[in-house]
C-alpha cells in the first residue's frame, strides 16, 4: 500500500537516528554528515518553517490549477458545479501521486495536494448529498485512511480520526434521545478500546513505517477519552443537544460520576505516564489537569481571576522547585538531567517569543495613564514561528 | 522507549556507519532508562512566572484606587528585592561570553524580578508621575533596567522585553501579535521611517557586538526583530504610498534589507532569517509587479491572466526549491 520506496523509508529512520545520536554527543558531526551522504534520501524538509512555506506555495498552485479548470468548464454551468469538486479532488490525488513518485515526502508541497484533495472530497460529497453529515464523515474518513496508508501522511490520519469521531457523533444523534443520552459513555468505551488495540498493534509491529501513525492514534484516543466524560463537555453538550436546563440547586444526571471522572483521569494519566515513562501521556495529563481546573472555574468562581493567577503561580513554582530539588541528584530513571537522546527542548526555544508577546512594552497613549502592560491579556499564545 | 530506535542503531552498526565502541556506549546509556523531566519542569517554572506576574499586574490594575499605594509599592519592592537578592548572590558576575546559572530556577527569578520592576515603575509613574509628562522616560527606564538584566544575567527572554521597550520608546509596538496584525502603521505612516531606522540600528549593534565579542549569542534575537520590523514597515509603506513614486524608495529599501539579510543568514547559518527574508522579498516583488501592471485594463486579458497563474506558481516553487538547496549546501560546510 505504501507508495514510497521502502529502502528510502529505512534510510530516513537511520538518518534521523544518526541526528539524535549526534545531538546526544555519541557520534561526531563528520560521522553524521557521512551517514547522511552515504544513504540516498527523500526530498524532504525537516525544518517546519520551510515546510510551511512550501505548503503555502503548493496551496496557491493547487488553487490556481482549480481556477484554470473552472475557466474551461464554465460553459457547463450547473452540471459543472456538481462535478467540479470531484475533478479538483482527482487533480489533487494525481499531483500527490506524481510528487510521491518524484520522492517528495514530508516536503510541504505534497502536504498541500494531499490535504487539498481531502478537502475537495468532503465538498464533493457535500454537494452531491445536500450536506448529509454522516455520509460526508464516512467518505472523508475512508479517503483520509487511504491517503495515510498510501503516503504515510500523518495529518491525513488526524483528519481520519476526527472524521470517525464526527461519524460516531452524528450516528448517535440519528438514534434520537437515547443515543444522545448515552453518547458520552459510548465515546469513552470506544476510545478506550481503540487505544488498547492500537497499543497492542504497536508492540506487535515489525517494521517502523506505521509506528508514528499508531502513536498519533493512541494520543488522539487519550484526549477523546478524557474529554468524552469531562463534566464541562457533558453538561454543555447535553444542554445543547437535549435542551435540558440545569436549574440552581440541581445538577445533571450522574453528576458525581462526571465530577470524579474529571479529576481522577488526569491523576491516573499522570501516575501511569510516570510509571511507564510515556512522555506523550505525561503532556496530556498536564493539559487535562489544566482543563479540569478550567472546568471548575467555569461553574464556580472560587476566587477572583487575578488572585487565582497569583496563587496558582506560587503553587506551580513550589511544585516545580521541590521536584527539581528532589530529582537533581538522580542519575537513572526519573531525573532532572537532560536526556542525551530524546530531549524535548523545542518548546523552551519559543520562550523568548512568548515573553515578548505577553509582556512586551507598548508605546504609551499620550493622553493619560502610563504604559499599558501585557498583564491584562494573558493569552500567551505565541505561535513559535520566529525561532 | 521506542524499540525502533534501538533497531535503527543496530542497523547503523550493521552498515558499518558507527563503530562497535560507539554502539556499546549508546546501549549502556539506553540501559540507564532515563526519563528526563528537564524540559517539563522548566516549563512549569516558566508558567509559574507568567501566572504570578500576570496575576500581580491585573491585581494592581484593578485595585489601583482601593488598596493603599504605599502598601502595594512596598510589597512589590520587597518581592523584587528578594528576587534580585537571590539572583545577584548566585550570579558569577558579568561575563562577555554566554553564561548560565547552575540552578535553572534563577533564570526564571530574573525574569520575574524584571517584569515586576517594569510593573513597579509603571505604577509609580501612574500614581506619582515622577517623570512628569516625559512619558518617554517612563518607557526608557524599564527598558534600560531590562537591558542591564539581560546582559548581566544573560537572559534571552528579558532581552526580548528590552527590545520591545526600545521600540516602544520610538513609538512602535513590536510585540509579535501586533507585528502580525500590522497595527502600527494605520494611524501614522511616518512611523515606518523610525521603524526602518530602528531596524538598522539593531543590525549595527550586532555588528559592533560581534567586533568586541559581547554576548554574540544575542545577535540572532536582535536580527530577528530587525528583519521583521524593517520588512513589515517597508511592505506596509509599499501598499500605502500608491499615489506617487515614493513607493520606489521603499522597493529599494526592501531590496537592500533582503540582500543584507541574505548575507547575514548565511553568516549565522540561521534558516529562520533566510526563510522570512525570502517570504518578505517575494511579497515585495508581487506588490511591485501588481503596481507595474496596474495600468493595464484587466477586463480584456483576465482569461490569459488565470491561465498564466499556475505557471507563475510553478516557477516560484522551482525557484524556492533552488534557493533552499543552495542555502543547505552553503551552510553545511
Amino acid at each position: 500500500m505504501i507508495v514510497y520506496d521502502k529502502n528510502l523509508l529505512d534510510n530516513l529512520a537511520l538518518v534521523e537516528e544518526a541526528k539524535s545520536l549526534q545531538s546526544g554527543g555519541f557520534i561526531s558531526k563528520e560521522q553524521k554528515d557521512l551517514i547522511k551522504k552515504e544513504l540516498p534520501a527523500f526530498k524532504r524538509q525537516s525544518n517546519i518553517l520551510v515546510r510551511l512555506g512550501f505548503f503555502l506555495l503548493g496551496s496557491f498552485l493547487y488553487s490556481s490549477m482549480c481556477g484554470v479548470i473552472s475557466l474551461l468548464g464554465l460553459s457547463g454551468e450547473k452540471f459543472f458545479f456538481e462535478i467540479c469538486c470531484y475533478i479538483f479532488a482527482a487533480v489533487g490525488f494525481g499531483c500527490a501521486e506524481f510528487l510521491a513518485y518524484q520522492n517528495y515526502y514530508e516536503h510541504g508541497l505534497d502536504d498541500a495536494f494531499i490535504l487539498g484533495a481531502l478537502l475537495n472530497v468532503g465538498f464533493a460529497i457535500g454537494i452531491s448529498t445536500d450536506g448529509s453529515e454522516i455520509v460526508i464523515a464516512f467518505f472523508v474518513a475512508a479517503a483520509a485512511l487511504i491517503l495515510y496508508k498510501r503516503y504515510l501522511h500523518l495529518l491525513s490520519l488526524l483528519a481520519c480520526c476526527l472524521a470517525v469521531l464526527a461519524l460516531l457523533f452524528f450516528g448517535m444523534l440519528e438514534l434520537g434521545d437515547v443515543g444522545k443520552a448515552i453518547l458520552p459513555f459510548i465515546t469513552m468505551i470506544i476510545s478506550a478500546v481503540v487505544y488498547f488495540v492500537a497499543k497492542k498493534t504497536i508492540t506487535n509491529l515489525e517494521r517502523s513505517y506505521y509506528y508514528k501513525g499508531l502513536l498519533w492514534v493512541t494520543t488522539f484516543c487519550l484526549v477523546v477519552f478524557y474529554l468524552s466524560c469531562n463534566y464541562l463537555i457533558v453538561r454543555e453538550l447535553s444542554s445543547e443537544l437535549l435542551g435540558t436546563e440545569v436549574l440552581p440547586g440541581q445538577d445533571i444526571p450522574f453528576s458525581y460520576f462526571f465530577y470524579a471522572f474529571t479529576f481522577l483521569v488526569p491523576t491516573v494519566y499522570l501516575i501511569f505516564a510516570l510509571k511507564t515513562k510515556d512522555r506523550i501521556m505525561l503532556w496530556i495529563s498536564f493539559l487535562a489537569v489544566g482543563f479540569a481546573i478550567f472546568t471548575v472555574r467555569f461553574y464556580y468562581s472560587v476566587l477572583p481571576v487575578e488572585i487565582a493567577l497569583t496563587i496558582g503561580g506560587i503553587i506551580l513554582f513550589g511544585i516545580a522547585y521541590f521536584s527539581i530539588q528532589k530529582l537533581k541528584q538522580k542519575e537513572t530513571g526519573l531525573t532532572f538531567k537532560p536526556d542525551r537522546i530524546n530531549n524535548s527542548n523545542a518548546i523552551l526555544n519559543a520562550e523568548a517569543l512568548i515573553v515578548a508577546s505577553t509582556f512586551g512594552l507598548k508605546p504609551e497613549v499620550k493622553t493619560e495613564s502610563s504604559m499599558e502592560f501585557g498583564g491584562g491579556g494573558f493569552s500567551g499564545g505565541g505561535s513559535g514561528e520566529n525561532f | 522507549m521506542n524499540k525502533f530506535d534501538v533497531q535503527a542503531t543496530k542497523a547503523l552498526l550493521d552498515k558499518n556507519l558507527i563503530t562497535e565502541n560507539q554502539f556499546q556506549e549508546i546501549n549502556s546509556y539506553r540501559d540507564l532508562n532515563i526519563f528526563s523531566l528537564n524540559a517539563e519542569l522548566k516549563l512549569f517554572l516558566y508558567l509559574s512566572v507568567l501566572l504570578f506576574t500576570s496575576g500581580i499586574g491585573v491585581l494592581i490594575y484593578n485595585n489601583i484606587d482601593s488598596i493603599g499605594h504605599i502598601a502595594i509599592l512596598s510589597l512589590l519592592l520587597i518581592v523584587i528585592a528578594v528576587c534580585f537578592y537571590f539572583c545577584f548572590k548566585n550570579s558569577k558576575g558579568f561575563q562577555k561570553a554566554e553564561a548560565v546559572f547552575e540552578n535553572p530556577v534563577l533564570e526564571y527569578l530574573v525574569l520575574a524580578a524584571n517584569v515586576l520592576t517594569c510593573i513597579f515603575i509603571g505604577y509609580l509613574q501612574f500614581q506619582y508621575k515622577p517623570f512628569g509628562t516625559h512619558f518617554g522616560l517612563a518607557t526608557l527606564i524599564p527598558t534600560l533596567v531590562s537591558f542591564f538584566c539581560a546582559y548581566y544575567f544573560d537572559n534571552k527572554s528579558v532581552l526580548a522585553i528590552a527590545i520591545t521597550g526600545l521600540a516602544a520608546y520610538v513609538g512602535l509596538s513590536v510585540t509579535p501579535q501586533d507585528l502580525l496584525n500590522n497595527s502600527n502603521f494605520y494611524e501614522d505612516q511616518t512611523l515606518s521611517y523610525s521603524a526602518i531606522l530602528l531596524g538598522i540600528l539593531l543590525i549595527l549593534w550586532t555588528v559592533y557586538s560581534t567586533k568586541i565579542q559581547l554576548k554574540t549569542h544575542f545577535n540572532i534575537i536582535y536580527l530577528t526583530f530587525a528583519l521583521h520590523i524593517i520588512s513589515i514597515a517597508t511592505i506596509s509603506s509599499l501598499i500605502d504610498y500608491s499615489h506617487n513614486n515614493v513607493w520606489l524608495i521603499f522597493v529599494a529599501v526592501l531590496a537592500a534589507s533582503s540582500y543584507c539579510f541574505y548575507k547575514l543568514s548565511h553568516e549565522y547559518k540561521a534558516i529562520s532569517l533566510y526563510v522570512f527574508m525570502i517570504i518578505y522579498a517575494y511579497i515585495g516583488v508581487n506588490i511591485s509587479l501588481f503596481r507595474i501592471f496596474e495600468s493595464i485594463d484587466f477586463s480584456d486579458v483576465w482569461v490569459l491572466f488565470v491561465m498564466i497563474l499556475p505557471i507563475y506558481f510553478i516557477g516560484s516553487i522551482i525557484l524556492f526549491i533552488k534557493l533552499i538547496k543552495t542555502f543547505d549546501k552553503e551552510t553545511a560546510v
